[in-house]
């Protein structure tokens, strides 16, 4: 291999040949390191991410948007299995303290009149017709013992007249 | 000069050693007899590392992959050769190398070749 000019090539032109040489030498490593990246779809990462926030954004617009019936069901969900569930829960079973027929949806409340633990909504069956006594009693006894033991108000009158 | 030649090889003899040997220069020409002092003495080493660090500190390097990637995107990432890529942005990045870097860089090499007496 031989240079172009047969006179000795001046220092200048010596100088930038060196130059370029090592320029040519980056410019084929960053060819090589870019060639890497994009045979292993390593910076393409940032493509496929963009894709799939794309998807996903149509997604979740579509799930906003039910597209299982759009009248009826409205308010009825379709999860990742496909499967779309009532906001109340449906399914009928018999209460294991009275034996009835009770909606799963509403078998709490169900559960609070028919065990007796709510406040007010096992008192209501009794309330009109021992009020009063109610009323009176208060500093006797509690309230269970006042229909055992008789009309306990009348101990009181006593007491009074 | 041809001591034993075997006619069996259809080749020309094989030039001997000796008479190479005397500092006959014609064959090397002076660029490449620098590039060889400059690798002897490590300077080409030094260059290397100098050169790479300016290109990459002035931010010419990320210039050079942003416009490897674009061609990647544009040839699509399983055709891509790295003789493609190299043809594609050479041109570009030789004339895109910061005057200062270039200035720097061929100061060091006319002091090298001025020093090696040549």
């Amino acid at each position: 291999m031989s240079n172009a000019e047969d006179n000795k090539p001046s220092h200048d032109q010596l100088s930038s040949q060196v130059f370029l040489d090592l320029v040519d030498s980056v410019i084929a490593d960053v060819a090589s390191e870019c060639h890497r990246v994009a045979r292993l779809g390593l910076d393409r990462d940032l493509e496929v991410v963009e894709e799939e926030l794309r998807l996903s954004v149509e997604a979740r617009a579509k799930v906003a948007d039910p597209s299982n019936n759009l009248e009826t069901n409205t308010k009825y969900v379709v999860d990742i299995f496909g499967q779309s569930h009532p906001p109340v829960a449906t399914e009928v079973f018999n209460c294991m303290n009275c034996g009835r027929q009770i909606v799963a949806g509403r078998f709490a409340p169900h559960l609070e009149r028919c065990m007796g633990k709510g406040r007010k909504a096992r008192a209501k069956a009794t309330r009109s017709t021992t009020a009063s006594q109610n009323r009176n009693s208060r500093r006797n006894t509690s309230d269970n013992n006042q229909l055992a033991s008789g009309p306990p108000g009348f101990e009181e009158n006593v007491r009074r007249t | 000069m041809a001591r034993s030649v075997k006619h069996s090889a259809n080749r020309p003899p094989t030039p001997d050693e000796d008479v190479r040997d005397s500092p006959e220069r014609d064959e090397l020409t002076l660029g490449e007899i620098i590039n060889i002092k400059l690798v002897e003495s490590g300077e080409k080493e030094n260059l290397m590392e100098l050169v790479r660090d300016r290109l990459v500190e002035s931010g010419w390097k990320d210039e050079m992959r942003i416009a490897c990637r674009e061609h990647v995107k544009k040839k699509g990432r399983k055709d891509v050769t790295v003789d493609e890529l190299i043809r594609v942005i050479t041109p570009k990045g030789r004339a895109s190398v910061p005057d200062a870097i270039k200035e720097e860089l061929l100061d060091r090499i006319h002091n090298f070749i001025r020093s090696a007496a040549l």
